[in-house]
């Protein structure tokens, strides 16, 4: 069993800081009644792998009643659960078996809209003048707000949907059976604060914010980041401070670094609005980094990111539920992109890549190595994707995003261990190929085997719970002689650690400047080694192809 | 005080063992120290001028040095390598290695302290690090450059001429600028000393002071690390590799743009009637006639490329010239991790001041550059895949991939009449070729088809 450092639940207010999240798709873990669907006590039985991979806290993505048209983001009530997934006596139940293992829990909630099958959007329709008929965005003309962009532009023809029921046009940023609320409706507010106090008083420890960019709409804008969004936002964060201290608000704003920073809210108090953002950018240009074995895109755009409020805390992630994002490329990045990482047409979807990490890296374990390393040391709590642990491949003949969606390989067994159905009643069917179907890729294989994937991550994870360097530390980039290899320092109070980081092909010297750390002794992390202290000339190290050191520093004997 | 009684004897055996000494093998006749000023309080440093005498193969010549040493009771093991040896007074050491020392010129240029025939001057409103331990850096051939920490460094010219080094003179006029490719000068220093050969005053740089840019890494290293994972596909084009240069020779176009359009507005411009022009034309005629009387394997190319420097010849109109780098290549410009910064406005060392800032076209830095792009495929085409042609064809690809890349970052076409800039960068190009031409039969005979081959491209 691991020991968990974070501190105990509900006495560190800033836990998320130095927490490894775990993105867990219900629908997709675990299925404990075998009618082919994951569900919550499934993920319960699960637990214990959770506790023993290591992880802090898991992000449930939503589990709310939904005519699943959009994976659940078109939620058709705010307190209920989808059925198949469970009720919520189970989803308590799950809080209560997390929480006994020191597992905290977030989970998705999306303000911005809600599905058109919601009973707030079907009185709206039918009852203009009624409680819920200002509930969304209505007009009589689709002229307005021509300058917000479309988001699903492969589906979405227009940001406004005539309802031939009210004989009106509604408002949706997203797909047209998503109708966006009204935010300048403050019965909105009322109802959206009572949802999250729903979940908050069942012991969620936190939620995601959807979507968060687009709650209100103003002419003359683009309808993105507007100065409502975030004073509604500091409502909800006075709410959570009042009511939910050690809770966590963990914000989805696909935006650059520099306009995400305004979701942190006023520096000067630590933060008053979300206490965590997602880093978007950060994700593509590892990959471009390590294709174009160049530092430059990684160091380009830590260097760009803003200093954040002292109370947050970014999320990294490389891959999630949702395509490999290339908003937040430039145009001539993104062709490359997908030149380089889409051979297949097929697996391009939106403005991103619908693949997982394994196959995006042609199951290179060297790189898939490199790839959660450098998301494991680089600024931010990491978030690591259900699956992604063992190098679980993807199925790029399913629909929309699901080719990544495909049930957790536990075993070599039926169905891969996630459920004893039928096959062919499955969510989603298995990976079956023959590089990462589940006879060979699953976790039963890897618990046994010391030198898998499985166990490399898990140590990992170790190693970063053992540095609160990695989460709570500065960042450095201590540049180098050779552009390939891209190195930084990590520091926080006496804990140090130099993360050195091969990004070509190739073996690799690099001579770095330390003179900063004159003195200082470089242990290696995974393995013990000492290696020779830092002087005053450059510190020379040769790296394998796509491989990566981690030292902690200690400090000269002779300081105190 | 007084210079320490048997210094010049120990300059004359040391001064000949440091890289930046020229003529190592011409015999010393003697050291005069022409100018010392103490510039330290707790520990005794001397700022010294000296004039080296020696004898050249064609004749007698003199050379001003600036050697700032340091004189201690005690030895200092941790600075052996830059001991010049023992006096009366005490163990003498090349100051600029000491860096319980080095702070004090920091604090000179902090303070802008006069101190007669030397001066220190701060750029206003920079912030001159104090109290930070400072290392030699390596490398150089004709300055000895210190690191302080990761904020500043300061490069200490060691073979003096009169005169404001233009490498000062240029960054202190960017410096009113907000063009972000260069490194933002902090301070610089300047002294007085009697000419060697006739004993008057003369005045010159001493040194200067800039931002250390921490993270940065050199364009040459890094098109070199592209042309590597080029040359391990063998089989695919220059576009298709991972490693890719041309979003960073675009990026560098764009920087060094930026920064001639910065000089242009803070430094003379001008404009070269057709006379001058013509005159252009005719010293690359002429070193084309040298080149070929030097390397007869390019006379048949002789006839073509005369007709690219009688095309510049043609040019009319006035053209616009300015100050430029002057030497631009791979090796001048650094990648940090924001943008890329243009280094070393020195112009090339080995010709005179008064020559180094004369006003030109910027499509010489253009050239410059061009050629550095053939120059790094080349180079690891020779020292590592001779006789590939499979990969002397990828090589191509490459050069031609960057350079395209290269100017449209530039705005080449965008920017003025595309035909006068054409015959211009085809005419500064061809030049610069025959001058490494030369430089290459005379130096690495192994390395001349490398401007020969650039030739017979220029030439069809």
């Amino acid at each position: 069993m691991s020991h968990h450092r974070l501190a105990p639940l509900g006495s560190d207010p800033l836990w998320f800081k130095r927490a490894v999240f775990y993105e867990v798709l219900v629908r997709s873990f675990a299925d404990s009644n075998a009618d082919g669907v994951g569900d919550l006590r499934g993920l319960i039985g699960r637990l214990d792998y959770l506790e023993w991979l290591g992880v802090d806290c898991l992000w449930l993505p939503p589990f709310f009643a939904s005519p699943l048209r959009d994976g659940g983001y078109d939620a058709s009530s705010y307190t209920d659960i989808l059925p198949e997934f469970g009720t919520v006596e189970d989803f308590s139940l799950l809080l209560a078996k997390a929480h006994e293992r020191g597992i905290r829990v977030i989970i998705d909630m999306v303000m911005n809209h809600t599905s058109d099958q919601h009973p707030w959007f079907q009185a709206s329709r039918t009852d203009p003048d009624g409680p819920f008929g200002d509930f969304y965005v209505w007009a009589d003309s689709d002229d307005r707000y021509p300058d917000a962009r479309i988001i699903f532009v492969d589906t979405e023809a227009s940001n406004w949907t005539f309802d031939p029921v009210r004989r009106q046009y509604f408002w949706h940023r997203f797909f047209a059976h998503q109708p966006d609320l009204n935010f300048d409706n403050p019965a909105v507010h009322d109802a959206m604060l009572d949802a999250l106090r729903f979940w908050f008083d069942l012991g969620v420890d936190g939620f995601r914010l959807d979507a968060v960019p687009y709650l209100y709409e103003r002419d003359g804008t683009n309808c993105e980041n507007l100065p409502e969004t975030h004073a509604f936002l500091r409502q909800v964060r006075t709410m959570v401070d009042a009511e939910y201290p050690d809770r966590v608000l963990l914000c989805e704003a696909n935006q650059w670094p520099e306009d995400v920073v305004e979701y942190f809210g006023d520096p000067d108090s630590g933060g008053d609005e979300c206490h965590m953002a997602f880093h978007f950018p950060v994700m593509p240009r590892i990959f471009m980094a390590v294709r174009r074995e160049s530092r430059y895109p990684i160091s380009e755009i830590l260097e760009r990111t803003p200093a954040i409020p002292s109370h947050c805390q970014w999320g990294i992630f490389l891959r999630n539920h949702d395509e490999l994002t290339l908003e937040m490329v430039t145009d001539e990045e993104r062709d490359y992109m997908w030149a380089e990482y889409a051979v297949d047409p097929r697996m391009k979807a939106n403005i991103g890549i619908r693949r997982r990490l394994a196959p995006l890296l042609e199951n290179d374990r060297r790189q898939i190595e490199l790839f959660t390393a450098l998301l494991l040391s680089l600024p931010g709590s990491p978030v690591l994707y259900y699956g992604d642990e063992i190098g679980m491949g993807d199925n790029i003949w399913l629909g929309d995003r699901d080719g990544v969606r495909t049930p957790m390989q536990w075993t070599p067994d039926r169905n891969a261990g996630f459920s004893s159905a039928d096959p062919g009643r499955l969510t989603l069917p298995v990976v079956m190929d023959a590089v990462y179907g589940y006879t060979v890729t699953n976790v039963e294989a890897q618990s046994r085997m010391t030198s898998s994937l499985l166990h490399w991550t898990r140590r990992m994870l170790e190693v970063r719970r053992d540095n609160p360097a990695f989460g709570l530390g500065a960042f450095v980039d201590v540049g180098g002689s050779n552009p390939s290899v891209l190195s930084f320092v990590r520091h926080f109070g006496d804990d140090v650690v130099l993360c050195v980081n091969n990004l070509s092909r190739f073996p690799q010297p690099v001579e770095l400047d330390l003179r900063r750390w004159e003195g200082w002794r470089p242990t290696e992390m995974t393995g013990g080694v000492a290696f020779p202290p830092i002087g005053e000339l450059p510190y020379l190290l040769t790296v394998g192809d796509h491989g990566f050191y981690w030292f902690q520093l200690a400090p000269p004997e002779d300081r105190p | 005080m007084s210079v320490p009684v048997g210094l010049e004897d120990l300059l004359a055996a040391w001064l000949p063992t440091q890289r930046w000494f020229t003529g190592k093998d011409w015999p010393v006749s003697a050291v005069r120290v022409l100018e010392h000023t103490a510039i330290g309080t707790e520990h005794r440093v001397e700022h010294l001028v000296v004039a080296v005498d020696q004898q050249a193969p064609t004749g007698p010549t003199s050379t001003v040095y600036q050697v700032p040493v340091e004189v201690r009771a005690d030895r200092r093991d941790r600075i052996a390598h830059a001991m010049l040896g023992r006096l009366d007074d005490g163990f003498v050491y090349d100051a600029l290695h000491d860096r319980e020392v080095t702070g004090r010129l920091l604090e000179r240029l902090h303070a802008g302290d006069d101190l007669g025939g030397l001066a220190f001057h701060r750029v206003e409103g920079a912030e001159i690090p104090v109290r930070v331990d400072s290392l030699v850096l390596g490398g150089e051939q004709s300055n000895t450059s210190l690191a302080f920490g990761d904020r500043a460094l300061l490069k200490v010219f060691r073979r003096l001429v009169p005169g404001t080094n233009p490498d000062i003179e240029v960054h202190a006029a960017l410096a009113r600028t907000d063009c972000p490719h260069v490194a933002p000068l902090l301070g610089w220093f300047d002294g007085t000393w009697a000419d060697p050969t006739d004993g008057h005053p003369v005045h010159g740089s001493l040194g200067m002071l800039q931002t250390f840019l921490v993270t940065a890494t050199d364009g040459w290293r890094l098109a070199l690390a592209s042309i590597a994972d080029l040359f391990a596909e063998r089989d695919l084009h220059a576009a298709e590799v991972g490693g890719d240069f041309a979003g960073e020779a675009f990026r560098l176009g764009r920087a060094t743009a930026s920064v001639h359009a910065a000089m242009r507005a803070v430094l003379p411009t001008g404009v070269w009637d057709d006379s001058e022009v013509k005159a252009t034309a005719e010293r690359m005629h002429e070193r084309l006639e040298d080149a070929i009387r030097e390397v007869p394997a390019a006379a048949p190319l002789a006839q073509a490329l005369h007709r690219t420097f009688d095309a510049l010849g043609d040019l009319r109109g006035g053209l616009p010239v300015q100050r430029v780098h002057g030497d631009l290549h791979l090796g001048q410009v650094l990648r940090t991790s924001v943008n890329w910064k243009l280094i070393d406005f020195e112009g090339e060392p080995e010709k005179p001041v008064d020559e180094r800032v004369l006003l030109d076209t910027p499509m010489r830095d253009v050239a410059g550059m061009l050629r550095s792009f053939d120059y790094a495929t080349q180079h690891t085409l020779l020292t590592e895949h001779p006789d590939d042609p499979q990969l002397a064809y990828r090589a191509g690809e490459w050069s031609e991939r960057n350079r395209g890349a290269f100017l449209d970052g530039y705005g080449w076409v965008a920017a003025g009449d595309a035909a006068t800039e054409q015959v211009l960068v085809r005419a500064y190009e061809t030049d610069k070729a025959v001058y490494e031409l030369v430089y290459e039969a005379r130096n690495r005979p192994g390395w001349t088809a490398v401007p020969l081959t650039a030739l017979e491209r220029l030439a069809s």
